[in-house]
C-alpha cells in the first residue's frame, strides 16, 4: 500500500508578479527613503533657485551688445522688424515707386566681392572674397525705413537663388551661382499684397519660387534693385578660456541687365540710396582695440546706369538679427546644480541595493532582472523629470522677468513667455534632460554598484564636458559638446538660429554645434547604451 | 600614532578600489594631458601657456583622486568598520589625522607620477605642434622656475583636493553625497565663472572658488593678468580644504559614530 504525499500548499491564492506590482515595489522603496525625496526635492529648488539668482547678477548690457569685453554691434544699428524682432536692414538699394500692381524682371549678370575685405589678424583664416550670403536681386518694400516689411527674390554668392521676406522667412530657389555667360533672371510680381517670386536660366522658362503675403504693404511701395554683403566676423577661442573676434563690413557688387518694368510706376527715374546704417567695423577684439584692430573703412555703396545696365555696389545685410550672447542660456547653466543633484540620488537608488544586500530580495521576488532595470528606470525617470519640470518652469520665468527688467529687452532679446515654442522646448527639455541624466546615472550604478564611481562617472560624462568646452580651443571644445552627453544642453538655447545668417558659432559664446533635439538625441544614445550594458551585466553577473 | 597610521596605511592598501583608483587617476591625468597637449597647437592658440597646457589633465585626474579620498572614509560608514575602527582608536582626531597623512602620502606619490608623465608628454608632444623655440616657447623643463612651480603645485593640488574630499566625506558620512558636493564644488564653478555675465563676479568666482583658484598654481606667462596669484590661489583651496577637514573632524568629534 503506498500512501501518496500531497505537498503543502498555501490556502492563499498566490499574487501577481506582473510589471505593475514591480513598478510599485519600486515606487515604494524610492518613496519610503526620506533622504532621497529631500535630496530630490532639493534638486528642484536648486534647478529653481540658482538660474533666477545668475540672472539676478547678469549685468545690465546697455547700450552696446558686449559680452566677455567683445562688442557685437551698437544697438543703434539693430532695428526691429514686422513682428518686433531685432533685424539687420541694411543695404544698397536703387529703387522707385510703385503705385498697385506690376511687375520687375533683372537678368543678374554677376554678383563678386568688391573693396577692401575686412583686415583679419594672421592667426584666422583670411576672409573670403565674395561673402557666401552676399546677395542681389528685386525688392518690393513699404519703404526706406528699416525694419520694414520687405520681399525680395535675389540671387547669393554661395546659396542659390532664394525667396526672402520680413527678415526671418527664406525660401530656398534653384541652385547654382551666376556668370556672365549664364546670367540669372530673377522677376517679382505684385498683386495687392501678394508678391510671387520667379526665377529663369534664360529669361523664357520661369519656375515660381514662393509666393507671399505682406501685411501692411501700402499701396505705394519702394521697388527696384538691391545688394547686400554681410559682415565678415571671425571668433576663436584659445586655450585657457577666452575669445578672440575679428572682422568687419564687406561689399560687393553686381551688374543687372534687362530691367523691364511693368504696372504701374509713376516716377520713371531710378534713386540710389544705403538703407539703414552704413556698416562701420562691428566687432571690437579683446586682443586689438578699435581701430588697432585695422579694419578698413567701408568704401561708400553706389550705382552706375548705363544703357539698360545697372552696376550696383552695396554692403550690409537684410536678416534677423542674433546676438552673441543668451543670456536666458547663461542664467540656465544654475540648473547644473540641480542636475549633479539628480545624478547622486539616482545612482543611490540602485547602488543602495547592493550597499545593504536589498538587490538580493529584490531579484528574488523578481527574477527577470530586465524588468527590474526598466521598472526603476520608470520610477527614476518620472520622478525626475516631474521634479525638473517644476524647477525649470519657476526658474524659466523669474530668469526671464529679471533678466528683461535688467535691460536684456527686446527687439535684441526676446521676452519669451512660459508657453512661447522657446519656453516649452527649455522647460520641457531641462526636465527631460535631467530625467535622461538620472537614467545614466542609474545605469551606471548598475555596472559599477558603486556610488562613489556611478556618481563620479556620470559627471565625468555630463559635466566635465562642459568645463573642456570652456577651456579647449574651437575644435575639440566643439568636439566635445557634439559627441558628450553635454550635447543636450543644447535645449537649453533661447537665441533662434537662422540658416540664412552666418554668425560664427563658438562653445565659448555658448553655442552648440547641434540643434536643441539633435543634442539630446546624443546624450539619448549614450544612455541607451549604457542601460544595455547594465541590463547585460546583471543578468550575466551574480547579485 | 604610529600604530594608527599603520592601521590606516594597512586599511587603504588593502581596500580594493584603491589600487585600481590610483591608476585611473594616473592614467586619466597623464592621458588628458597628453591629449591636449597633441590637439591644442600654435596657429590657433599661440598665446597659451605651454606648461599649463601640458597639465591639462589635472582637471580630469582630480575626480578618481576625489573618489579615492571620499571612499577612504565613507567606505568606513557603508561597512560599519567605522565602529571597529573608533573602538581601537578612540581619540577621533588622531584618526582623521592619520587618515590624512597616510592618503596624502599616496595621493602625492601618485601626484608626481601622473605630473611629471603630464610634462614629458608636453615636452615630447608640444613642439610638434608649432610650441617650438622658433615660436618663442622653451622646451618644458623644470629647470625653469615658473614651470617647477607649476608642476609641484599640481601636485600639491591634487592633495588638497584629496584632503577636501575627506572632510567632505567625514562630514557627510556617505559616499554619494560627499562625491557629489566635490566635483559639484570643483567642476560647477569654472563653467560659471567663463560665462557669466558679470565682470564683478566672474572675477569673483575665478578668485575664489577652489578649482580655478587652485589651478592657478599651473599659470607661467601673463602672472600679471591673472585673477589670483599663483600661490595665492593655491592658498584659497587649502582654505577649502581647511575649513572642510575642521567640519569633518569637529562633527567626527560630536558625533555619535
Amino acid at each position: 500500500m503506498t500512501a501518496t504525499i500531497t505537498p503543502y500548499r498555501s490556502a492563499q491564492q498566490s499574487g501577481h508578479d506582473g510589471f505593475a506590482q514591480l513598478l510599485r515595489a519600486e515606487w515604494t522603496k524610492f518613496r519610503t527613503m526620506r533622504g532621497w525625496i529631500i535630496a530630490m526635492l532639493a534638486a528642484a529648488a536648486a534647478t529653481a533657485l540658482a538660474p533666477t539668482a545668475l540672472a539676478g547678477i547678469a549685468k545690465s548690457n546697455d547700450p552696446e551688445v558686449c559680452a566677455h569685453g567683445l562688442c557685437q554691434v551698437e544697438s543703434s544699428t539693430v532695428a526691429t522688424g514686422p513682428d518686433g524682432e531685432a533685424v539687420s536692414d541694411s543695404f544698397y538699394f536703387v529703387h522707385q515707386p510703385l503705385a498697385g500692381n506690376g511687375s520687375l524682371t533683372v537678368a543678374v549678370g554677376s554678383l563678386r566681392g568688391t573693396g577692401l575685405p575686412p583686415f583679419v589678424p594672421r592667426k584666422f583664416s583670411p576672409a573670403p572674397r565674395t561673402q557666401p550670403w552676399a546677395k542681389a536681386g528685386i525688392l518690393v518694400k513699404a519703404g526706406t525705413r528699416p525694419g520694414s516689411p520687405y520681399a525680395a527674390i535675389m540671387v547669393t554668392a554661395s546659396h542659390g537663388v532664394r525667396m526672402q521676406y520680413d527678415f526671418t522667412h527664406d525660401i530656398a530657389g534653384p541652385a547654382g551661382s551666376v556668370r556672365a555667360a549664364s546670367p540669372r533672371w530673377l522677376r517679382l510680381t505684385r498683386a495687392g499684397d501678394t508678391l510671387t517670386g520667379y526665377s529663369s536660366a534664360d529669361g523664357r522658362h520661369w519656375t515660381r519660387v514662393g509666393t507671399v503675403h505682406l501685411a501692411g504693404l501700402p499701396a505705394t511701395a519702394q521697388a527696384g534693385l538691391f545688394v547686400a554683403s554681410p559682415d565678415y566676423t571671425v571668433d576663436t577661442q584659445s586655450f585657457g578660456g577666452g575669445d578672440q573676434g575679428a572682422g568687419g563690413p564687406t561689399q560687393a557688387t553686381a551688374v543687372f541687365g534687362s530691367v523691364t518694368r511693368r504696372g504701374d510706376w509713376p516716377a520713371g527715374a531710378w534713386t540710389g540710396g544705403h538703407v539703414g546704417p552704413v556698416g562701420q567695423p562691428a566687432k571690437v577684439s579683446v586682443t586689438c582695440n578699435g581701430s588697432a584692430c585695422g579694419s578698413a573703412p567701408p568704401k561708400p555703396d553706389r550705382f552706375r546706369q548705363s544703357a539698360g545696365t545697372f552696376t550696383v555696389a552695396g554692403s550690409g545685410d537684410i536678416a534677423p538679427f542674433e546676438p552673441i550672447v543668451d543670456p536666458l542660456q547663461v542664467a540656465l547653466y544654475g540648473t547644473l546644480f540641480g542636475v549633479i543633484a539628480v545624478i547622486a540620488v539616482a545612482a543611490v537608488y540602485i547602488t543602495g541595493e547592493y550597499r545593504r544586500g536589498m538587490i538580493r530580495t529584490t531579484l528574488a521576488a523578481s527574477p527577470r532582472r530586465g524588468r527590474v532595470i526598466a521598472a526603476k528606470a520608470i520610477v527614476i525617470g518620472s520622478v525626475t523629470f516631474v521634479a525638473g519640470l517644476a524647477g525649470a518652469a519657476v526658474a524659466f520665468v523669474f530668469a526671464e522677468r529679471k533678466l528683461t527688467a535688467l535691460g536684456w529687452a527686446p527687439p535684441v532679446w526676446h521676452d519669451w513667455s512660459l508657453t512661447s515654442q522657446v519656453g516649452v522646448r527649455v522647460v520641457v527639455g531641462t526636465a527631460a534632460l535631467m530625467a535622461v541624466t538620472a537614467l545614466l546615472a542609474l545605469a551606471a550604478g548598475v555596472i559599477t554598484r558603486r556610488s562613489a564611481g556611478a556618481v563620479t562617472a556620470v559627471i565625468g560624462l555630463v559635466i566635465v564636458p562642459l568645463v573642456g568646452a570652456v577651456v579647449l580651443p574651437t575644435a575639440p571644445a566643439a568636439w566635445l559638446l557634439r559627441y558628450t552627453p553635454a550635447a543636450a544642453f543644447s535645449l537649453q538655447t533661447s537665441t533662434l538660429r537662422y540658416p540664412q545668417v552666418s554668425t560664427s558659432c563658438i562653445p565659448y559664446h555658448g553655442c552648440y554645434p547641434l540643434t536643441p533635439w539633435a543634442g539630446f538625441a546624443v546624450m539619448c544614445a549614450w544612455v541607451v547604451l549604457a542601460l544595455g550594458m547594465a541590463a547585460y551585466l546583471l543578468h550575466r553577473r551574480d547579485a | 600614532m604610529r600604530h594608527t597610521l599603520h592601521a590606516e596605511w594597512t586599511k587603504l592598501r588593502t581596500a580594493p578600489g584603491t589600487a585600481m583608483l590610483l591608476a585611473a587617476s594616473i592614467v586619466l591625468t597623464a592621458g588628458a594631458s597628453a591629449l591636449a597637449a597633441a590637439i591644442v597647437a600654435c596657429p590657433g592658440s599661440c598665446t597659451a601657456d605651454t606648461t599649463r597646457l601640458s597639465l591639462t589633465g589635472v582637471m580630469l585626474g582630480q575626480a578618481t583622486v576625489a573618489t579615492l579620498a571620499v571612499l577612504a572614509m565613507s567606505s568606513e560608514y557603508s561597512t560599519g568598520m567605522i565602529r571597529v575602527t573608533l573602538a581601537a582608536m578612540p581619540r577621533r582626531p588622531a584618526l582623521l589625522a592619520a587618515k590624512a597623512a597616510v592618503l596624502t602620502g599616496v595621493v602625492l606619490v601618485a601626484g608626481t607620477i601622473a605630473v611629471g608623465a603630464s610634462l614629458l608628454a608636453g615636452r615630447v608632444l608640444e613642439p610638434g605642434n608649432g610650441f617650438t623655440t622658433a615660436n618663442g616657447f622653451a622646451s618644458l623643463s623644470l629647470a625653469h622656475g615658473p614651470t617647477l612651480r607649476a608642476a609641484a603645485g599640481s601636485v600639491l593640488y591634487l592633495a588638497l583636493v584629496a584632503l577636501l574630499s575627506l572632510g567632505a566625506a567625514t562630514a557627510l558620512r556617505d559616499s554619494a553625497a560627499a562625491i557629489t558636493v566635490v566635483l559639484g564644488l570643483l567642476y560647477v564653478f569654472p563653467i560659471l565663472g567663463d560665462v557669466v555675465l558679470n565682470p564683478v563676479w566672474q572675477h569673483r568666482i575665478e578668485r575664489w572658488t577652489p578649482m580655478n583658484a587652485g589651478l592657478a598654481i599651473q599659470a607661467t606667462r601673463n602672472l600679471g593678468t591673472l585673477p589670483v596669484g599663483p600661490w595665492a590661489g593655491l592658498g584659497v583651496l587649502a582654505a577649502w580644504t581647511a575649513v572642510a577637514l575642521l567640519a569633518g573632524g569637529l562633527l567626527l568629534r560630536l558625533r555619535d559614530a
